[in-house]
């Protein structure tokens, strides 16, 4: 395994978020350590590296961590200590219906998050063209986002991320948004990105079907530790199983 | 005993080197991002002036409405605007209240650029050091049509354009640079508490009546008043303007003022440099 082929690479990674009681003794814990203060850790050294061409499910509870990491991985949040690196555009499908401006049109934000990824002329308007074929939301395109519903929203936002051609692809199983058509359109989309066997597929959920469909590698989250690391069916086992049980191929 | 003394100087080079570290990643962001601090500029523009019927005509009636507004309360109601220097009151009004228009709407909406523009610090990835610098160049681009206009009207009076103009670009450049400086350190304060925006939009009044804007700062008989005032940066930036329009002086001239300024400049810049330093990290976490 040369270094390149590593496309996450987590040491020890951990997220403390601190607590204070309100807003003010926040504010005044900027300038002296004396407030007090809850910490809460969202992770705990995190340690994993994730080859390119993986597909990789992260299983876990509510508040088991997973949002946390993946916003780590996008690169929004910052650890409180430890070292990520990611190597590769990550396109994040998290939460589909935030990051637009709602003043601007569905096409405007395309035109918008095209500039912010740095893209030419040319390469904007073949996004654009993708964007307004695969959502398929007519006239709306050309309506203040701020008119739009949620699920016309996500049709824009799944989109967008789908088109920007991701090496790392984060899936958020959150991603439930939507007719029935459009989900199987998106799940298509999903498999015909994870089928180039370049591109990273990193896969959130609760459910393990769905993950024992898609990917070959499993974690399990719990309380924010990582509790396993292997392949996809023993990790299915694990969170399922009674947490008694031995553990096989603990990392 | 050496080595107990080295410690604390030890500790001063480390954070010395870490906050070096953090304004390298800052010109590096705006070096990479150059292209995109352009655009999202005049997407803030456009979005500040879309959704109304006249559009950017608002950019010229708002200022027009307020100097018309306090002309003619000061020269007809009070009865107290005179020439200065030659130049009608009107005048004199419009040379300092201008950079006024700009500082103002820094000092209120670019201390809430990172509530705004939520969605590049959370669910983008974003350098979040440029968010000021375009907010605080789309207010600018403001800003310059505003001196044009004003140019013109300078003309049209009958005062030509002269060699003191030329240092119209160095104010300009100098306002800039200190307000979005200011505009980095309010955002990441407001993002962090609602308090400290609220304390800034009650202040805007107090700061426009104090810092010499309708009234002539060089006035001012008390040779430590006199001094004292000139540290306020919006004194400073405001009295230059009317330097190049009215009162014909470089601004290298006074040289007390240009340093209090500096000062302030540089204050400023230890201020946004100590607040990004500690706070862009948490900045994502409490939006």
């Amino acid at each position: 395994m040369t270094a390149s082929d590593v496309v996450i690479d987590f040491r020890h990674v951990y997220k403390r978020y601190r607590l204070y009681r309100s807003d003010k003794h926040r504010f005044l814990g900027i300038f002296t350590k004396r407030v007090k203060y809850r910490e809460v850790f969202a992770n705990r050294d995190l340690t994993f590296k994730v080859k390119r061409g993986e597909s990789l499910a992260i299983l876990g509870k509510n508040g088991a961590g997973k949002s946390t990491m993946l916003k780590m991985i996008t690169g929004v949040a910052f650890p409180s200590s430890g070292h990520i690196e990611v190597n590769g555009r990550v396109s994040a499908l998290l939460e589909l219906t935030a990051g637009f401006d709602p003043e601007f049109t569905g096409r405007e934000n395309v035109h918008l998050r095209g500039q912010l990824w740095g893209l030419d002329k040319e390469e904007i308007l073949a996004l654009e063209k993708q964007v307004v074929e695969f959502a398929d939301i007519g006239v709306y395109m050309d309506q203040p986002m701020r008119t739009y519903s949620s699920g016309m929203k996500a049709r824009v936002g799944f989109a967008i991320s789908a088109s920007i051609n991701p090496e790392i692809l984060v899936v958020d199983e959150a991603l439930s948004v939507g007719d029935k058509a459009f989900r199987e359109k998106c799940d298509r989309k999903i498999k015909e990105i994870m089928a180039k066997d370049d591109v990273t597929v990193i896969f959130v959920t609760h459910s393990s079907a769905s993950a024992a469909a898609v990917c070959n590698r499993g974690m399990v989250l719990e309380k924010g530790k990582l509790v396993f690391d292997g392949s996809i069916d023993d990790a299915i086992e694990f969170y399922e199983g009674p947490r008694e049980q031995p553990l096989v191929a603990e990392v | 005993m050496a080595q107990a003394r080295q410690a604390p100087l030890d500790l001063l080079a480390i954070r010395a080197k870490r906050y070096g570290a953090t304004l390298v990643d800052i010109v590096r962001e705006h070096r990479d991002y150059r292209k995109q601090i352009f655009q999202l500029a005049a997407v803030d523009l456009m979005r500040t002036y879309r959704g109304s019927a006249l559009g950017w005509l608002w950019a010229v009636i708002k200022p027009s409405v307020t100097i018309f507004v306090y002309w003619f309360a000061f020269s007809v109601g009070l009865r107290a605007g005179k020439d200065v220097g030659g130049f009608p009151f009107f005048l004199w009004l419009v040379a300092g209240i201008i950079p006024w228009f700009y500082m103002s709407e820094m000092l209120t909406q670019g201390s809430t650029n990172f509530k705004r523009y939520d969605y590049l610090v959370t669910k983008i990835r974003f350098p979040v050091s440029t968010i000021s610098t375009f907010v605080s160049l789309s207010k600018l681009y403001v800003h310059i049509a505003l001196l044009l206009i004003v140019v013109v009207l300078f003309i049209l009076f009958g005062y030509p354009v002269d060699v003191y103009f030329l240092q119209l670009p160095v104010y300009v450049a100098l306002m800039f640079l200190f307000f979005t400086m200011w505009s980095m350190f309010a955002s990441l304060l407001s993002a962090m508490s609602k308090d400290f925006a609220n304390v800034v939009s009650s202040f805007v009044m107090a700061i426009f009546w104090v810092s010499g804007i309708m009234w002539d700062v060089n006035q001012i008989s008390d040779p430590v008043l006199s001094k004292v005032l000139l540290f306020n940066p919006v004194t400073f930036l405001a009295n230059g303007y009317r330097n190049v329009f009215i009162y014909k002086r470089w601004f290298f001239q006074d040289t007390f003022a240009l340093m209090a300024f500096l000062i302030m400049l540089a204050g400023m810049f230890g201020l946004a440099l100590y607040t990004f330093h500690r706070l862009r990290r948490d900045i994502a976490d409490v939006l």
